[in-house]
């Protein structure tokens, strides 16, 4: 059974403005890394947004964990979010709160309000965060402040986070779109590590195509809001690739 | 050495040109600005300004202070009652101060459209108050609050409160409507509530600022909070009107001259503290 399926996805931002995403299909299964890719402003970001309803669609039904995700009231779809990390191309870390503060927040959905007022984490929590920043290679910069990091260090606090949650799914936007080319790689061949490791599945946004073919099994492509590929990364061929990155050239 | 491909400027043909203000756009501009100049003429007309008394004015401001204010009665102003009239000032402004943020905060935050937990209903309800707290002035506060609480210190902490309420409530909103909504929406991503939200994604984008918006607070509230007790709020503004009323000039000479040096320390230690505050980031 698929870990998360999407069928007939519309998205419209307003009512009178243009519809984004166009009615869009697709599944994960549990051990897929799955990559969307497709030239920008095609809808990438749009529709990852929307699995855990950061957007919400206009119409379309995203089946998620067995729950549907467009019909959860709010305390359900705070239980299906805190199952599911995500990792944002500009890490999205809070700057002004350390390493560590910002990993534990990855436990947000599970701690009560006067706990989490008072950043009193369980031991448990404290002790998984100090093992996932190790996971990610940051033991030495736990106190330090989120802004005093570099790229590849911010975006690894953002993974570190996203694991704290204990995810059953992962949700990746662009994550080494504002890293340079050999941090990108080595940010990317982490995630892919640890996705195995701890066994969850991925949906990855990715604008470079040559990331994508050498760490992704599945990928679709996405046109202007139109899904154009759906398959594995080898059907994937120079001619298709030429068809959803056509508009760019233009 | 000018190269071939470029264009000298001769070349160029003159009927392209371009105006910063085009045409509806600038038609406005001037209608706008012919009407702020017809409002001015008007309003100067309708005060019917005497030019030559206005100008007179100054002369007589002179005589009078030299002849009535001067020398101010220091004496009346180091007599203990009075130094305790200026404490009880600036615990009101405190208390007042104090008071009013605990209600900015959430204020601020219900009442910050990009944020607020629900745009329908919170969001309106915080700014209604908010606007509401900061239309009536806080000298008219505490004639309400004189008339249902009886004079004293209570009814100026409670005209004060609503002073900084109006004050902080509103810098608090548009201060937060200028956060990076990034760790936002990652805080919300991970399945925090709203109450968590603005714990871990909102104010610590913000704790700084409103840091220094409080110590403005508080300095703004210890300038209003000697004038509260004029209508028996409490504090130092007692002393000022009784001594208005019984023309006893050179003892309203010294009130206003410690009001003045009272104010200069505040704003001192105020803009001291808030550098420290942006220094720390
Ligand atoms: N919050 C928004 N409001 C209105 N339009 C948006 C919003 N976010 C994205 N869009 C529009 O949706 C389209 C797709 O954007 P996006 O999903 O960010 O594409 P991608 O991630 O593939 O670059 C773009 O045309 C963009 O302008
Ligand atoms: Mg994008």
């Amino acid at each position: 059974m698929p870990i998360l399926s999407v069928s007939d996805l519309k998205v419209r931002y307003s009512t009178s403005g243009p519809e984004i995403l166009k009615g869009i299909s697709f599944d994960v299964e549990p051990d897929d890394f799955f990559a969307i890719i497709g030239p920008s402003g095609a809808g990438k970001s749009t529709l990852i947004r929307c699995i855990n309803r950061l957007v919400k669609p206009t119409s379309g039904k995203i089946m998620l964990y067995g729950d549907d995700v467009l019909r959860l009231g709010a305390r359900e779809l705070r239980r299906v979010r805190r199952s599911t990390g995500m990792i944002f191309q500009e890490f999205n870390l809070v700057n002004r709160m350390s390493v560590m503060d910002n990993v534990l927040s990855g436990r947000l959905g599970h701690v009560g309000n006067l706990r989490a007022l008072f950043r009193q984490f369980s031991r448990q929590d404290i002790a998984r965060a100090l093992s996932v920043l190790d996971r990610v290679g940051l033991s030495d910069h736990v106190d330090k402040r989120a802004d005093e990091l570099s790229g590849g260090q911010r975006q690894r606090v953002g993974i570190a986070r996203a694991l704290m949650q204990d995810p059953k799914l992962l949700l990746l936007d662009e994550p080494t779109s504002s890293l340079d080319p050999k941090i990108s790689r080595e940010v990317m061949a982490l995630i892919v590590e640890i996705a195995k490791e701890y066994r969850v599945p991925v949906l990855c946004n990715i604008h470079d195509v040559k990331l994508a073919m050498e760490f992704c099994n599945k990928m679709i492509g996405l046109q202007d809001g139109v899904k154009m590929f759906d398959g594995p990364t080898s059907a994937m061929n120079e001619g298709k690739l030429n068809d959803i990155y056509a508009m760019e050239v233009l | 050495m000018a190269s071939q491909d470029t264009l000298s400027v001769s070349e160029v043909t003159p009927e392209r040109t371009w105006r910063r203000f085009k045409f509806p756009g600038s038609l406005y501009r001037y209608l706008g600005l012919l009407a702020a100049v017809a409002f001015l003429s008007l309003s100067v007309n309708y005060l019917n300004i005497p030019l030559d008394r206005f100008l007179g004015m100054f002369g007589r401001v002179g005589d009078l202070i030299t002849d009535r204010y001067y020398p101010p009665d220091i004496e009346y102003v180091t007599d203990p009652d009075y130094i305790a009239s200026v404490i009880e000032t600036i615990q009101m402004a405190y208390l007042g101060a104090l008071f009013g943020m605990l209600a900015a905060v959430p204020l601020g935050w219900f009442g910050a459209y990009n944020v607020s937990p629900s745009r329908r209903f919170i969001y309106p309800i915080a700014r209604l108050l908010t606007m509401s707290a900061r239309a009536v002035h806080e000298t008219i506060w505490a004639i309400l609050f004189v008339t249902i609480l009886g004079f004293g210190m209570m009814a100026g902490v409670f005209a004060l409160t609503m002073f900084c309420i109006g004050f902080a409530g509103k810098l608090f909103a548009e201060e937060i409507e200028a956060i990076d909504m990034g760790p936002v929406e990652a805080i919300r991503a991970t399945g925090a509530n709203e109450f968590k939200v603005m714990v871990y994604g909102i104010f610590p984008q913000v704790r700084v600022a409103f840091t220094g918006i409080g110590i403005y607070t508080w300095d703004v509230a210890f300038r209003a909070a000697t004038v509260v007790g004029f209508f028996g709020a409490g504090g130092m503004g007692w002393y000022l009107k009784r001594n208005v009323l019984q023309i006893e000039t050179q003892r309203v000479a010294a009130i206003l001259l410690s009001i003045v040096v009272l104010v200069l320390i505040s704003e001192a230690i105020s803009a001291f503290a808030r550098a420290k505050v942006a220094k720390a980031k």
